[in-house]
Protein backbone atom coordinates (compact mmCIF):
# COMPACT_ATOMS: atom_id res chain seq x y z
CA UNK A 1 0.00 0.00 0.00
CA UNK A 2 0.98 3.77 -0.61
CA UNK A 3 0.37 6.91 1.51
CA UNK A 4 0.57 10.40 1.20
CA UNK A 5 1.61 11.37 5.34
CA UNK A 6 0.61 15.18 6.31
CA UNK A 7 2.75 15.14 9.57
CA UNK A 8 3.19 18.06 12.38
CA UNK A 9 6.69 19.33 12.35
CA UNK A 10 7.85 21.05 15.47
CA UNK A 11 11.62 21.81 16.49
CA UNK A 12 10.68 22.15 19.98
CA UNK A 13 8.13 23.38 22.48
CA UNK A 14 8.27 27.75 21.36
CA UNK A 15 8.96 26.97 17.75
CA UNK A 16 6.28 27.06 15.57
CA UNK A 17 4.92 24.24 13.64
CA UNK A 18 4.13 23.59 10.22
CA UNK A 19 2.32 20.16 8.02
CA UNK A 20 4.90 18.41 6.16
CA UNK A 21 4.53 16.08 3.59
CA UNK A 22 5.89 12.69 2.85
CA UNK A 23 5.04 9.75 0.22
CA UNK A 24 5.68 6.38 1.41
CA UNK A 25 5.25 3.41 -0.37
CA UNK A 26 5.85 -0.34 0.40
CA UNK A 27 3.10 -0.58 3.44
CA UNK A 28 1.12 -4.20 4.43
CA UNK A 29 -2.18 -4.23 5.55
CA UNK A 30 -0.96 -5.98 8.35
CA UNK A 31 1.58 -3.05 9.23
CA UNK A 32 0.54 -1.02 12.53
CA UNK A 33 0.24 3.17 11.82
CA UNK A 34 3.67 2.81 14.03
CA UNK A 35 5.50 1.05 12.16
CA UNK A 36 4.41 3.02 8.57
CA UNK A 37 5.70 5.91 10.99
CA UNK A 38 9.10 3.77 11.52
CA UNK A 39 9.73 3.10 7.82
CA UNK A 40 9.13 6.75 7.01
CA UNK A 41 12.03 7.62 9.55
CA UNK A 42 14.60 5.33 8.48
CA UNK A 43 13.58 6.53 5.31
CA UNK A 44 14.07 10.13 6.00
CA UNK A 45 17.66 9.19 7.78
CA UNK A 46 18.78 7.66 5.09
CA UNK A 47 18.01 10.91 3.63
CA UNK A 48 20.08 12.04 5.76
CA UNK A 49 17.20 14.25 7.08
CA UNK A 50 15.41 14.62 10.94
CA UNK A 51 13.06 11.61 12.04
CA UNK A 52 9.71 12.75 13.05
CA UNK A 53 9.83 12.65 16.80
CA UNK A 54 6.61 10.34 18.03
CA UNK A 55 5.75 8.74 21.39
CA UNK A 56 5.79 4.74 22.00
CA UNK A 57 6.71 2.00 24.28
CA UNK A 58 4.64 -1.33 24.24
CA UNK A 59 3.13 -1.44 21.09
CA UNK A 60 0.49 -3.61 22.52
CA UNK A 61 -2.08 -0.87 23.85
CA UNK A 62 -0.78 -0.55 27.48
CA UNK A 63 1.36 2.08 27.73
CA UNK A 64 -0.75 4.65 26.78
CA UNK A 65 2.03 6.77 24.99
CA UNK A 66 1.26 6.63 21.46
CA UNK A 67 -0.55 9.97 21.11
CA UNK A 68 -1.39 10.79 17.91
CA UNK A 69 -4.62 12.89 16.03
CA UNK A 70 -4.78 10.81 12.93
CA UNK A 71 -7.05 12.65 10.30
CA UNK A 72 -8.95 14.48 12.81
CA UNK A 73 -10.06 11.26 15.57
CA UNK A 74 -7.25 10.57 18.24
CA UNK A 75 -5.57 7.12 17.38
CA UNK A 76 -7.08 7.25 14.20
CA UNK A 77 -10.54 5.38 13.07
CA UNK A 78 -10.40 2.34 14.92
CA UNK A 79 -12.38 2.28 17.86
CA UNK A 80 -10.97 0.80 21.05
CA UNK A 81 -7.73 0.44 19.99
CA UNK A 82 -4.46 3.06 20.44
CA UNK A 83 -2.49 3.88 17.38
CA UNK A 84 -0.02 0.96 17.73
CA UNK A 85 -3.11 -1.36 17.41
CA UNK A 86 -4.33 0.51 14.72
CA UNK A 87 -3.80 -1.38 10.85
CA UNK A 88 -2.90 -0.15 8.08
CA UNK A 89 -5.96 -1.72 6.58
CA UNK A 90 -8.19 0.32 8.29
CA UNK A 91 -7.25 3.14 5.13
CA UNK A 92 -7.66 2.91 1.90
CA UNK A 93 -4.65 2.44 -0.29
CA UNK A 94 -3.34 5.77 -1.77
CA UNK A 95 -5.10 7.42 1.23
CA UNK A 96 -3.86 11.05 2.32
CA UNK A 97 -3.51 10.82 6.41
CA UNK A 98 -3.09 13.98 8.33
CA UNK A 99 -1.51 13.52 11.23
CA UNK A 100 -0.92 15.93 14.35
CA UNK A 101 0.26 15.42 17.87
CA UNK A 102 -2.86 16.18 20.52
CA UNK A 103 -3.87 19.48 20.45
CA UNK A 104 -4.21 20.82 24.35
CA UNK A 105 -3.09 23.61 25.83
CA UNK A 106 -2.25 21.51 29.24
CA UNK A 107 -0.38 18.86 26.80
CA UNK A 108 2.62 21.18 25.39
CA UNK A 109 4.26 19.91 22.49
CA UNK A 110 7.78 18.59 22.88
CA UNK A 111 8.64 18.19 19.19
CA UNK A 112 6.93 17.10 16.38
CA UNK A 113 3.96 14.58 17.19
CA UNK A 114 5.35 13.94 20.80
CA UNK A 115 3.68 16.01 23.58
CA UNK A 116 4.06 16.44 27.55
CA UNK A 117 1.32 14.90 29.34
CA UNK A 118 2.40 15.39 32.90
CA UNK A 119 -0.62 17.19 33.87
CA UNK A 120 -2.00 14.18 34.19
CA UNK A 121 0.66 12.97 36.40
CA UNK A 122 -0.43 15.95 38.47
CA UNK A 123 -3.69 15.18 38.90
CA UNK A 124 -3.13 11.42 39.92
CA UNK A 125 -0.91 13.38 42.72
CA UNK A 126 -3.49 15.36 44.09
CA UNK A 127 -6.28 12.05 44.65
CA UNK A 128 -5.36 9.04 42.77
CA UNK A 129 -3.72 6.79 45.44
CA UNK A 130 -5.54 5.13 48.80
CA UNK A 131 -3.71 5.71 51.63
CA UNK A 132 -2.79 1.97 53.31
CA UNK A 133 0.05 0.82 55.79
CA UNK A 134 2.27 -1.52 53.78
CA UNK A 135 3.39 -4.98 55.45
CA UNK A 136 3.19 -8.60 55.13
CA UNK A 137 0.89 -9.63 52.26
CA UNK A 138 -2.84 -9.20 53.16
CA UNK A 139 -4.82 -12.08 53.34
CA UNK A 140 -7.01 -12.81 49.90
CA UNK A 141 -10.20 -12.97 51.19
CA UNK A 142 -9.83 -10.39 54.47
CA UNK A 143 -11.57 -7.62 52.67
CA UNK A 144 -14.28 -8.87 49.90
CA UNK A 145 -15.34 -7.33 47.03
CA UNK A 146 -18.54 -7.98 45.09
CA UNK A 147 -18.15 -9.31 41.49
CA UNK A 148 -19.99 -6.22 40.15
CA UNK A 149 -17.85 -3.96 42.57
CA UNK A 150 -14.64 -5.78 41.25
CA UNK A 151 -16.15 -5.19 37.76
CA UNK A 152 -16.84 -1.69 38.13
CA UNK A 153 -13.45 -1.21 39.07
CA UNK A 154 -11.30 -3.29 36.70
CA UNK A 155 -13.11 -1.69 33.76
CA UNK A 156 -12.15 1.87 34.81
CA UNK A 157 -8.80 0.52 35.63
CA UNK A 158 -7.96 -0.05 31.93
CA UNK A 159 -7.65 3.23 31.71
CA UNK A 160 -4.06 3.93 30.03
CA UNK A 161 -3.94 7.84 30.52
CA UNK A 162 -2.88 8.34 26.93
CA UNK A 163 -4.60 11.76 26.90
CA UNK A 164 -6.95 10.61 23.64
CA UNK A 165 -10.09 11.96 25.79
CA UNK A 166 -8.54 15.27 26.43
CA UNK A 167 -7.65 15.64 22.82
CA UNK A 168 -10.67 14.48 21.40
CA UNK A 169 -12.71 16.46 23.76
CA UNK A 170 -14.75 19.48 21.71
CA UNK A 171 -14.01 21.44 25.05
CA UNK A 172 -10.38 19.78 25.93
CA UNK A 173 -11.66 18.12 29.07
CA UNK A 174 -9.92 15.51 30.18
CA UNK A 175 -12.93 14.70 32.81
CA UNK A 176 -13.02 10.86 31.53
CA UNK A 177 -9.56 10.32 32.91
CA UNK A 178 -10.38 11.83 35.94
CA UNK A 179 -13.52 10.24 36.54
CA UNK A 180 -11.73 6.67 35.45
CA UNK A 181 -9.18 7.47 38.63
CA UNK A 182 -12.21 8.17 40.91
CA UNK A 183 -14.66 5.58 39.20
CA UNK A 184 -11.69 2.56 39.73
CA UNK A 185 -10.81 3.73 43.97
CA UNK A 186 -14.55 4.71 44.68
CA UNK A 187 -15.61 1.30 43.65
CA UNK A 188 -13.71 -0.43 45.98
CA UNK A 189 -13.79 -0.66 49.95
CA UNK A 190 -9.98 0.33 50.35
CA UNK A 191 -10.87 3.51 48.14
CA UNK A 192 -13.81 5.12 50.52
CA UNK A 193 -11.84 6.42 53.17
CA UNK A 194 -10.72 9.13 50.84
CA UNK A 195 -13.71 9.40 48.42
CA UNK A 196 -14.98 12.84 49.06
CA UNK A 197 -11.52 14.36 49.21
CA UNK A 198 -10.33 12.48 45.97
CA UNK A 199 -13.28 13.93 43.70
CA UNK A 200 -12.84 17.37 45.29
CA UNK A 201 -9.09 17.36 44.72
CA UNK A 202 -8.60 15.50 41.48
CA UNK A 203 -11.03 17.88 40.06
CA UNK A 204 -9.72 20.96 41.31
CA UNK A 205 -6.18 19.70 40.05
CA UNK A 206 -7.58 18.89 36.22
CA UNK A 207 -9.02 23.18 36.31
CA UNK A 208 -5.78 23.58 37.88
CA UNK A 209 -4.02 22.28 34.75
CA UNK A 210 -6.41 24.04 32.36
CA UNK A 211 -8.38 21.64 30.68
CA UNK A 212 -12.38 22.15 29.45
CA UNK A 213 -15.50 21.19 31.38
CA UNK A 214 -17.85 18.34 30.21
CA UNK A 215 -20.63 18.82 27.78
CA UNK A 216 -21.24 14.92 27.33
CA UNK A 217 -20.45 15.09 23.79
CA UNK A 218 -19.29 11.45 24.23
CA UNK A 219 -16.61 12.12 22.29
CA UNK A 220 -13.65 10.97 24.93
CA UNK A 221 -16.02 7.68 24.78
CA UNK A 222 -15.75 6.96 21.28
CA UNK A 223 -11.50 7.96 21.08
CA UNK A 224 -10.62 5.93 24.40
CA UNK A 225 -8.56 3.16 23.18
CA UNK A 226 -10.09 0.97 26.19
CA UNK A 227 -13.83 2.34 25.47
CA UNK A 228 -14.39 3.92 29.39
CA UNK A 229 -18.26 4.85 29.36
CA UNK A 230 -18.72 8.47 30.16
CA UNK A 231 -21.11 6.37 33.25
CA UNK A 232 -18.18 6.74 35.39
CA UNK A 233 -18.03 10.76 34.75
CA UNK A 234 -21.53 10.88 35.79
CA UNK A 235 -20.36 8.86 38.74
CA UNK A 236 -17.46 11.49 39.63
CA UNK A 237 -20.43 14.43 39.47
CA UNK A 238 -22.10 12.52 42.06
CA UNK A 239 -19.15 11.89 44.10
CA UNK A 240 -18.88 15.81 43.80
CA UNK A 241 -22.04 16.31 44.63
CA UNK A 242 -21.67 14.68 47.82
CA UNK A 243 -18.12 15.68 48.76
CA UNK A 244 -19.66 19.45 48.58
CA UNK A 245 -22.84 17.96 51.08
CA UNK A 246 -20.44 16.88 53.23
CA UNK A 247 -18.46 19.50 53.19
CA UNK A 248 -21.46 21.82 54.20
CA UNK A 249 -22.53 19.24 56.92
CA UNK A 250 -18.97 18.29 58.47
CA UNK A 251 -17.33 21.47 57.88
CA UNK B 1 -15.72 20.97 64.83
CA UNK B 2 -13.96 23.28 62.47
CA UNK B 3 -16.74 25.43 62.63
CA UNK B 4 -17.18 26.06 66.05
CA UNK B 5 -17.58 29.58 66.85
CA UNK B 6 -14.76 31.02 68.73
CA UNK B 7 -16.28 33.87 70.92
CA UNK B 8 -19.71 32.09 71.45
CA UNK B 9 -21.08 35.67 71.64
CA UNK B 10 -19.57 36.95 68.59
CA UNK B 11 -20.25 35.89 65.07
CA UNK B 12 -18.71 32.57 63.51
CA UNK B 13 -15.37 32.36 62.96
CA UNK B 14 -14.50 29.82 60.07
CA UNK B 15 -10.42 28.69 60.03
CA UNK B 16 -8.87 29.61 56.90
CA UNK B 17 -9.98 27.52 53.86
CA UNK B 18 -13.39 26.48 55.68
CA UNK B 19 -15.31 29.35 55.49
CA UNK B 20 -19.26 29.55 52.79
CA UNK B 21 -16.95 31.38 50.68
CA UNK B 22 -14.28 28.98 50.32
CA UNK B 23 -16.52 26.17 49.97
CA UNK B 24 -18.07 27.79 47.22
CA UNK B 25 -14.89 28.82 45.68
CA UNK B 26 -13.80 25.13 46.07
CA UNK B 27 -16.73 23.43 44.72
CA UNK B 28 -19.26 25.97 42.81
CA UNK B 29 -16.20 27.60 40.51
CA UNK B 30 -14.97 24.49 40.09
CA UNK B 31 -15.79 23.36 36.00
CA UNK B 32 -18.36 20.61 37.56
CA UNK B 33 -19.67 22.76 40.28
CA UNK B 34 -20.46 25.49 37.29
CA UNK B 35 -21.43 22.99 34.53
CA UNK B 36 -23.76 21.97 37.91
CA UNK B 37 -24.99 25.08 38.00
CA UNK B 38 -25.82 25.44 34.32
CA UNK B 39 -27.59 22.16 34.11
CA UNK B 40 -30.15 23.00 37.54
CA UNK B 41 -30.64 26.43 36.38
CA UNK B 42 -31.82 25.14 32.81
CA UNK B 43 -33.44 22.30 34.54
CA UNK B 44 -35.42 25.21 36.90
CA UNK B 45 -36.33 26.87 33.75
CA UNK B 46 -37.68 23.69 31.79
CA UNK B 47 -40.09 23.77 34.38
CA UNK B 48 -40.72 27.14 34.10
CA UNK B 49 -41.33 26.59 30.45
CA UNK B 50 -43.76 23.55 31.15
CA UNK B 51 -45.57 25.84 33.67
CA UNK B 52 -45.87 28.75 31.24
CA UNK B 53 -46.73 26.64 27.89
CA UNK B 54 -49.58 24.84 30.07
CA UNK B 55 -50.97 28.50 31.38
CA UNK B 56 -50.48 29.33 27.54
CA UNK B 57 -52.93 26.45 26.22
CA UNK B 58 -56.12 28.24 28.01
CA UNK B 59 -56.07 30.05 24.44
CA UNK B 60 -57.76 26.90 23.72
CA UNK B 61 -60.67 27.60 26.20
CA UNK B 62 -61.87 31.07 25.62
CA UNK B 63 -61.14 34.85 26.28
CA UNK B 64 -62.47 34.43 29.45
CA UNK B 65 -60.20 31.78 30.65
CA UNK B 66 -57.11 33.45 29.42
CA UNK B 67 -57.28 36.94 30.18
CA UNK B 68 -58.52 35.77 34.21
CA UNK B 69 -55.14 33.59 34.31
CA UNK B 70 -53.16 37.11 32.59
CA UNK B 71 -55.14 39.10 35.29
CA UNK B 72 -54.57 36.74 38.18
CA UNK B 73 -50.66 36.60 37.74
CA UNK B 74 -50.24 40.52 37.15
CA UNK B 75 -52.90 41.34 39.59
CA UNK B 76 -53.96 39.05 42.01
CA UNK B 77 -50.12 37.85 42.69
CA UNK B 78 -48.91 41.52 44.04
CA UNK B 79 -45.60 41.59 44.96
CA UNK B 80 -44.84 38.21 44.08
CA UNK B 81 -45.22 38.37 40.74
CA UNK B 82 -41.67 40.51 41.11
CA UNK B 83 -40.47 37.59 43.31
CA UNK B 84 -41.67 35.26 40.45
CA UNK B 85 -39.75 37.74 37.46
CA UNK B 86 -36.55 38.37 39.69
CA UNK B 87 -36.20 34.68 40.72
CA UNK B 88 -36.72 33.56 36.31
CA UNK B 89 -34.33 36.61 35.37
CA UNK B 90 -31.97 35.53 38.22
CA UNK B 91 -32.02 31.53 36.45
CA UNK B 92 -31.82 32.89 33.33
CA UNK B 93 -28.85 35.16 34.09
CA UNK B 94 -26.95 32.44 35.75
CA UNK B 95 -27.41 29.73 33.15
CA UNK B 96 -26.36 31.78 30.33
CA UNK B 97 -23.07 33.75 32.25
CA UNK B 98 -21.87 30.41 33.54
CA UNK B 99 -22.27 28.44 30.05
CA UNK B 100 -20.31 31.22 28.26
CA UNK B 101 -18.06 31.13 30.66
CA UNK B 102 -17.15 27.69 30.57
CA UNK B 103 -17.45 27.62 26.51
CA UNK B 104 -14.82 30.34 26.95
CA UNK B 105 -12.50 28.60 29.05
CA UNK B 106 -12.77 25.73 27.01
CA UNK B 107 -11.52 27.47 23.77
CA UNK B 108 -9.22 28.78 25.97
CA UNK B 109 -8.11 25.44 26.60
CA UNK B 110 -6.96 24.38 22.89
CA UNK B 111 -4.97 27.42 21.94
CA UNK B 112 -4.08 25.71 19.23
CA UNK B 113 -6.62 24.04 17.06
CA UNK B 114 -6.64 21.33 14.80
CA UNK B 115 -6.19 20.99 11.02
CA UNK B 116 -8.89 18.55 10.95
CA UNK B 117 -10.98 17.65 13.82
CA UNK B 118 -13.61 14.74 13.25
CA UNK B 119 -16.46 14.35 15.60
CA UNK B 120 -17.36 10.57 16.35
CA UNK B 121 -20.37 10.69 17.90
CA UNK B 122 -21.28 14.02 19.35
CA UNK B 123 -24.55 15.20 18.21
CA UNK B 124 -25.74 18.09 16.24
CA UNK B 125 -28.07 19.01 18.93
CA UNK B 126 -24.48 18.98 21.33
CA UNK B 127 -22.25 20.60 19.05
CA UNK B 128 -24.93 24.00 18.71
CA UNK B 129 -25.41 24.39 21.94
CA UNK B 130 -24.21 28.06 22.51
CA UNK B 131 -25.86 28.94 19.06
CA UNK B 132 -29.72 27.97 19.88
CA UNK B 133 -28.75 29.43 23.31
CA UNK B 134 -27.95 32.65 22.04
CA UNK B 135 -30.75 32.70 19.72
CA UNK B 136 -33.02 31.67 22.72
CA UNK B 137 -31.86 34.64 24.34
CA UNK B 138 -32.46 36.80 21.62
CA UNK B 139 -36.01 35.63 21.45
CA UNK B 140 -36.19 35.95 25.24
CA UNK B 141 -35.82 39.61 24.80
CA UNK B 142 -38.12 39.67 21.14
CA UNK B 143 -40.86 37.72 23.18
CA UNK B 144 -40.89 40.66 25.82
CA UNK B 145 -41.04 43.52 24.17
CA UNK B 146 -43.81 41.73 21.71
CA UNK B 147 -46.43 40.58 24.41
CA UNK B 148 -44.92 42.14 27.48
CA UNK B 149 -44.16 45.94 26.48
CA UNK B 150 -46.12 45.85 23.23
CA UNK B 151 -43.58 47.63 21.60
CA UNK B 152 -43.12 45.61 18.47
CA UNK B 153 -46.33 46.04 16.37
CA UNK B 154 -49.82 46.98 17.45
CA UNK B 155 -53.59 45.52 16.90
CA UNK B 156 -55.46 45.93 13.90
CA UNK B 157 -58.70 45.44 12.94
CA UNK B 158 -58.61 41.85 10.26
CA UNK B 159 -61.95 40.41 9.19
CA UNK B 160 -65.32 41.88 10.13
CA UNK B 161 -67.31 40.63 12.71
CA UNK B 162 -64.48 38.48 14.69
CA UNK B 163 -63.36 38.93 17.89
CA UNK B 164 -60.48 40.60 17.50
CA UNK B 165 -62.27 42.95 15.19
CA UNK B 166 -64.71 43.60 18.09
CA UNK B 167 -62.10 44.25 20.34
CA UNK B 168 -59.96 47.08 18.24
CA UNK B 169 -63.31 48.59 16.74
CA UNK B 170 -64.18 49.13 20.53
CA UNK B 171 -61.19 50.86 21.54
CA UNK B 172 -61.56 52.96 18.35
CA UNK B 173 -64.68 54.45 19.53
CA UNK B 174 -63.66 54.91 22.86
CA UNK B 175 -60.46 56.74 22.04
CA UNK B 176 -61.67 58.76 19.09
CA UNK B 177 -59.65 57.07 16.90
CA UNK B 178 -60.69 56.98 12.64
CA UNK B 179 -61.58 53.35 11.81
CA UNK B 180 -58.85 51.55 10.99
CA UNK B 181 -56.32 52.82 12.91
CA UNK B 182 -54.20 50.51 15.04
CA UNK B 183 -54.58 49.86 18.84
CA UNK B 184 -51.66 48.98 21.01
CA UNK B 185 -51.10 46.03 22.47
CA UNK B 186 -51.76 46.56 26.16
CA UNK B 187 -54.88 48.68 25.32
CA UNK B 188 -56.76 46.12 24.07
CA UNK B 189 -59.65 45.67 26.71
CA UNK B 190 -62.28 42.70 27.56
CA UNK B 191 -65.88 43.10 28.65
CA UNK B 192 -64.79 42.76 32.08
CA UNK B 193 -62.59 45.25 31.94
CA UNK B 194 -59.12 43.18 32.19
CA UNK B 195 -56.34 43.57 29.69
CA UNK B 196 -57.49 41.05 26.67
CA UNK B 197 -54.98 38.49 26.34
CA UNK B 198 -56.60 36.70 24.15
CA UNK B 199 -56.53 39.38 21.12
CA UNK B 200 -53.52 40.48 21.61
CA UNK B 201 -52.09 36.70 21.03
CA UNK B 202 -54.46 36.82 18.00
CA UNK B 203 -53.30 40.09 16.66
CA UNK B 204 -49.38 38.88 17.13
CA UNK B 205 -49.89 35.38 15.38
CA UNK B 206 -51.62 36.34 12.77
CA UNK B 207 -48.72 38.67 11.17
CA UNK B 208 -47.10 36.20 9.11
CA UNK B 209 -43.54 36.92 9.99
CA UNK B 210 -44.24 37.25 13.62
CA UNK B 211 -45.50 33.76 13.39
CA UNK B 212 -42.12 32.51 11.64
CA UNK B 213 -40.26 34.18 13.99
CA UNK B 214 -41.93 31.78 17.01
CA UNK B 215 -41.80 28.92 15.10
CA UNK B 216 -38.28 29.11 14.37
CA UNK B 217 -37.41 29.76 17.71
CA UNK B 218 -39.33 27.06 19.28
CA UNK B 219 -37.53 24.72 17.04
CA UNK B 220 -34.56 26.06 18.26
CA UNK B 221 -35.64 25.57 21.80
CA UNK B 222 -36.21 22.03 21.22
CA UNK B 223 -32.65 21.42 19.59
CA UNK B 224 -31.36 23.07 22.98
CA UNK B 225 -33.29 21.23 25.78
CA UNK B 226 -33.37 17.97 23.39
CA UNK B 227 -29.76 17.76 24.47
CA UNK B 228 -30.05 20.10 27.74
CA UNK B 229 -32.52 18.28 29.29
CA UNK B 230 -30.79 14.56 28.78
CA UNK B 231 -27.10 16.23 29.00
CA UNK B 232 -28.13 18.07 33.10
CA UNK B 233 -29.61 14.69 34.57
CA UNK B 234 -26.32 13.35 33.66
CA UNK B 235 -24.17 16.04 34.58
CA UNK B 236 -26.23 16.34 38.07
CA UNK B 237 -25.05 12.60 38.36
CA UNK B 238 -28.93 11.08 37.93
CA UNK B 239 -28.54 8.57 35.25
CA UNK B 240 -26.13 5.97 34.52
CA UNK B 241 -25.28 4.04 31.50
CA UNK B 242 -28.27 2.03 31.30
CA UNK B 243 -30.36 4.89 32.42
CA UNK B 244 -29.11 7.31 29.49
CA UNK B 245 -31.46 6.31 26.50
CA UNK B 246 -34.16 6.38 28.67
CA UNK B 247 -33.04 10.38 30.06
CA UNK B 248 -32.45 10.72 26.19
CA UNK B 249 -35.61 9.58 25.40
CA UNK B 250 -37.41 12.01 28.39
CA UNK B 251 -35.61 14.92 26.76
CA UNK B 252 -36.85 14.42 23.79
CA UNK B 253 -40.58 13.78 25.73
CA UNK B 254 -40.09 17.11 27.96
CA UNK B 255 -38.51 19.03 24.77
CA UNK B 256 -41.24 18.00 22.45
CA UNK B 257 -44.02 18.80 24.75
CA UNK B 258 -43.38 22.35 25.33
CA UNK B 259 -42.47 22.64 21.71
CA UNK B 260 -45.77 20.94 20.57
CA UNK B 261 -48.15 23.23 23.10
CA UNK B 262 -46.26 26.42 22.01
CA UNK B 263 -46.56 25.70 18.01
CA UNK B 264 -50.13 24.49 18.86
CA UNK B 265 -51.23 28.36 19.19
CA UNK B 266 -49.31 30.01 16.61
CA UNK B 267 -50.59 27.15 13.86
CA UNK B 268 -54.54 27.40 15.31
CA UNK B 269 -54.24 31.06 14.84
CA UNK B 270 -52.75 30.72 11.74
CA UNK B 271 -55.48 27.81 10.91
CA UNK B 272 -58.47 30.25 11.94
CA UNK B 273 -58.94 27.72 14.80
CA UNK B 274 -58.49 30.31 17.41
CA UNK B 275 -59.83 33.69 16.46
C1 LIG C 1 -35.42 29.14 28.37
C2 LIG C 1 -34.17 29.19 28.31
C3 LIG C 1 -33.18 28.07 28.47
C4 LIG C 1 -33.31 26.80 28.94
C5 LIG C 1 -34.57 26.15 29.44
C6 LIG C 1 -32.01 26.16 28.86
C7 LIG C 1 -31.74 24.87 29.25
C8 LIG C 1 -30.48 24.30 29.23
C9 LIG C 1 -30.14 23.03 29.79
C10 LIG C 1 -31.09 22.09 30.51
C11 LIG C 1 -28.81 22.83 29.56
C12 LIG C 1 -28.01 21.61 29.91
C13 LIG C 1 -27.03 21.82 31.00
C14 LIG C 1 -26.17 20.59 31.16
O1 LIG C 1 -25.74 20.03 30.15
O2 LIG C 1 -25.94 20.18 32.28
C15 LIG C 1 -28.31 23.95 28.84
C16 LIG C 1 -27.00 24.09 28.42
C17 LIG C 1 -26.53 25.20 27.78
N1 LIG C 1 -27.22 26.39 27.59
FE1 LIG C 1 -29.16 26.70 27.96
N2 LIG C 1 -31.11 27.06 28.34
C18 LIG C 1 -31.78 28.23 28.10
C19 LIG C 1 -31.26 29.40 27.62
C20 LIG C 1 -29.96 29.57 27.25
C21 LIG C 1 -29.39 30.81 26.81
C22 LIG C 1 -30.13 32.12 26.70
C23 LIG C 1 -28.09 30.54 26.52
C24 LIG C 1 -26.99 31.43 26.01
C25 LIG C 1 -27.01 32.61 25.62
C26 LIG C 1 -27.85 29.16 26.78
C27 LIG C 1 -26.63 28.54 26.58
C28 LIG C 1 -26.37 27.25 26.93
C29 LIG C 1 -25.12 26.60 26.67
C30 LIG C 1 -23.91 27.21 25.96
C31 LIG C 1 -25.22 25.32 27.22
C32 LIG C 1 -24.17 24.24 27.19
C33 LIG C 1 -23.21 24.39 28.32
C34 LIG C 1 -22.07 23.46 28.10
O3 LIG C 1 -22.16 22.32 28.53
O4 LIG C 1 -21.09 23.85 27.48
N3 LIG C 1 -28.99 28.59 27.23
N4 LIG C 1 -29.35 24.85 28.66
S1 LIG D 1 2.72 2.31 22.40
FE1 LIG D 1 1.94 1.68 24.34
S2 LIG D 1 -0.15 2.06 24.06
FE2 LIG D 1 0.59 2.43 22.08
Amino acid sequence: MKFTLHIWRQANRTAPGRMETHAIDGITGDMSFLEMIDLLNEKLLREGKEAIAFDHDCREGICGSCSMMIDGQAHGPERGAATCQLHMRSFADGADIIVEPWRVGAFPVIRDLSVDRGAFDRIIQSGGYVSVNTGGTPDGNALPVPKPHQERAMDAAECIGCGACAAACPNASAMLFVSAKVGHLGALPQGQAERSERAKNMVAAHDREGFGHCTFYGECEAACPKSISTEYITQLNSDYLASAAKAVVKG
Amino acid sequence: MSTAAINPKGPRVYPAGQSPRAWADTYLASTVGQKILVGTTGLLLVGFLIGHMVGNLKMFSSPESINKYAYFLKHDLGALIWVARGGLLALFVTHLVLALRLRLAARAARPVPYRVMKTAQATLQAKTMLWTGVVILAFTVYHLLHFTLGLVHPASAAAPDDYLTQRVNLQQAERNLSPGSAVNYLDLKDDAGRHDVYAMVVAGFRTPYISAIYLVCQVLLLVHLSHGIQSSLQTLGLVGKRFTPAAVALGWAVAGTIFVGNVAIVAAVWAGYVK
